[in-house]
């Protein structure tokens, strides 16, 4: 073999290795040492996990709620009782807010009853709309979209949410989310929306066409933790390409026994209802979610890795 | 000619390199475009723009006064401007049919455009997200969707082979038929019967 033959050689097995992501990018999210299965670290019922420091980010999570059943009204009276020790500000809503329609009546069976005393004390909801909501719940002033379909909000300095429209992901939203993630900088970027793009549901699971256009600008505009219901359980996901991904889906359905066998799953939850508390502190992003029993089924801190605008 | 070729080479390999690094543009990944349309069909096309601006137009018109879309804490006036709306778009369209936007002429077309995101693996993959909610739909021009039933997910690439719509007015499907969908009064606007396999 010529010397030519040999650089032209090496040259295409290079090549066919760029193709094929051999030169891969390296996760942005560490585990940190903190962030222990729960079977290991398991809290006492009640126990609150979050660091819960005065000047944090405090924020619930909860999905696939609009039943107006007993359920909802189960995680609802946990997720009040959860206030009492941690008073987080805001609830953001993973879609599917009203199932079954949408008159002023499901409005108030459906959300205003089951969540009365975090309305009443100011808290606000930040909707995502689900594939059994119409885009006209965005001039429901109560969830807060701003008469959106897609809207992102700043609670709080450093941090900032992107709450999408995944039923309907045309070209126009997809420029609109390029554009704020380009003007975010170095904020705390936390995606929330309906469909999972990772998920081990055995009913829904992941969704590889939404994931073939979001995934790109997750990863090259640098977003921490991506939101989502659907399936309806909790499903904490194994870091994909450094970002983090959560299924909350079962604050008021269930799909019992679900969960698959993917690879994809840090931590899973299909035998109760579920919903998530989070705190964001500097770069950690710390996480507690709770059953409808009021037990503690996962907790752990992310940390947040440097990047290049935060460094 | 060794050095020329080598040099060609590396460039071949750095250019390589650095495509594979940079992220996909959303709109530039794996999925076909739509194909350039014949002089024919970019008629059909101005034709379906024209017959959409002329249904958007009217609803801006009605989209006044009681039925004025805006914001509000109480669901019941929600409630009572879309429904407001509705009465409003249906009477203004008493004459409506099937066929009057989705011409005879452009359903095929339509149906033409769709085919590339819907064969192949990948096109299966659209097709099972498409179908994966089962509407009960009776399909009627001008009449409501219904609440009670889930609006289906239209795939990104799917999106991106169909004429682009002004605000508030969508594709959708139900199970294997496109419709024309007014997002700001829930109202079924027009239809093509079997748009997919």
């Amino acid at each position: 073999m010529t010397a030519t033959r040999r650089l032209h050689a090496s040259i295409l097995a290079l090549t066919v290795l760029a193709g094929c992501g051999a030169i891969a990018e390296q996760p942005r999210l560490e585990q940190s040492p903190r962030q222990q299965p729960p079977q290991q670290q398991q809290p006492s019922p009640g126990q609150l996990t979050l660091p819960n420091k005065p000047d944090s980010l405090k924020f619930a999570v909860i999905g696939d709620t609009g039943t107006g059943d007993q359920h909802q009204y189960a995680v609802a009276e946990k997720l009040i009782a959860f206030r009492n020790q941690f008073k987080y500000e805001f609830l953001v809503m993973m879609g599917d807010n009203t199932y079954g329609g949408e008159s002023a009546k499901d409005f108030e069976n459906r959300f205003e009853k089951p969540y009365k005393p975090l309305l009443d004390a100011g808290l606000k909801f930040y909707a995502a709309l689900g594939n059994h909501d119409t885009p006209n719940q965005r001039n429901y002033k109560l969830f807060n979209m701003g008469g959106k379909q897609y809207y992102t909000f700043r609670p709080k300095l450093g941090v900032r949410f992107f709450a999408l429209d995944s039923n309907y992901m045309n070209p126009e939203q997809l420029t609109w989310l390029k554009n704020e993630l380009e003007a975010s900088g170095s904020d705390w970027k936390i995606a929330f929306f309906h469909h999972p793009l990772y998920s081990s549901g055995g009913r829904h699971g992941s969704d590889a066409a939404l994931r073939d256009q979001l995934e790109p600008l997750f990863l090259k505009y640098s977003v921490d933790v991506v939101l989502s219901g659907h399936d309806h359980f909790y499903e904490r996901i194994k870091p994909q390409k450094g970002i983090y991904y959560f299924v909350v889906g079962g604050s008021a359905k269930l799909r019992q026994g679900d969960i698959g066998t993917t690879g994809l799953t840090a931590k899973g939850f299909d035998t109760g209802y579920s919903f998530m508390g989070v705190e964001i502190v500097g770069d950690e992003f710390y996480f507690q979610t709770i059953s409808d029993r009021g037990v503690t089924v996962d907790s752990g801190v992310l940390k947040r890795r440097p990047t290049p605008a935060t460094k | 000619m060794v050095r020329a070729s080598t040099f060609h080479m590396w460039k071949l390999l750095i250019c390589t390199i650095l495509a594979s690094c940079l992220p996909a543009h959303p709109l530039s990944a794996a999925q076909a475009k739509p194909p350039l349309a014949t002089p024919a069909e970019a008629k059909l096309i101005a034709d379906f723009d024209a017959r959409v601006k002329a249904y958007y137009d009217l609803r801006d018109k009605v989209d006044e006064g009681a039925a004025r879309q805006t914001q509000s804490k109480e669901p019941e006036k929600v409630e009572a401007q879309k429904k407001a709306l509705v009465a409003n778009i249906q009477k203004a369209r008493a004459t409506a049919k099937p066929g009057d936007i989705l011409t005879p002429e452009i359903q095929p077309f339509i149906k033409k455009l769709l085919k590339p995101a819907i064969k192949g693996t990948d096109g299966q993959e659209n097709k099972n997200t498409i179908k994966e909610e089962k509407p009960q739909v009776e399909l009627k021009v001008n009449s409501p969707y219904p609440e009670n039933q889930p609006l289906s997910i239209v795939p990104p690439d799917v999106l991106l082979q169909l004429p682009k719509l002004p605000k508030d007015i969508e594709w959708r499907f139900v199970k294997k038929h496109l419709i024309l969908y007014d997002s700001r009064a829930s109202l079924i606007v027009d239809f093509i019967y079997n748009a997919i396999p």
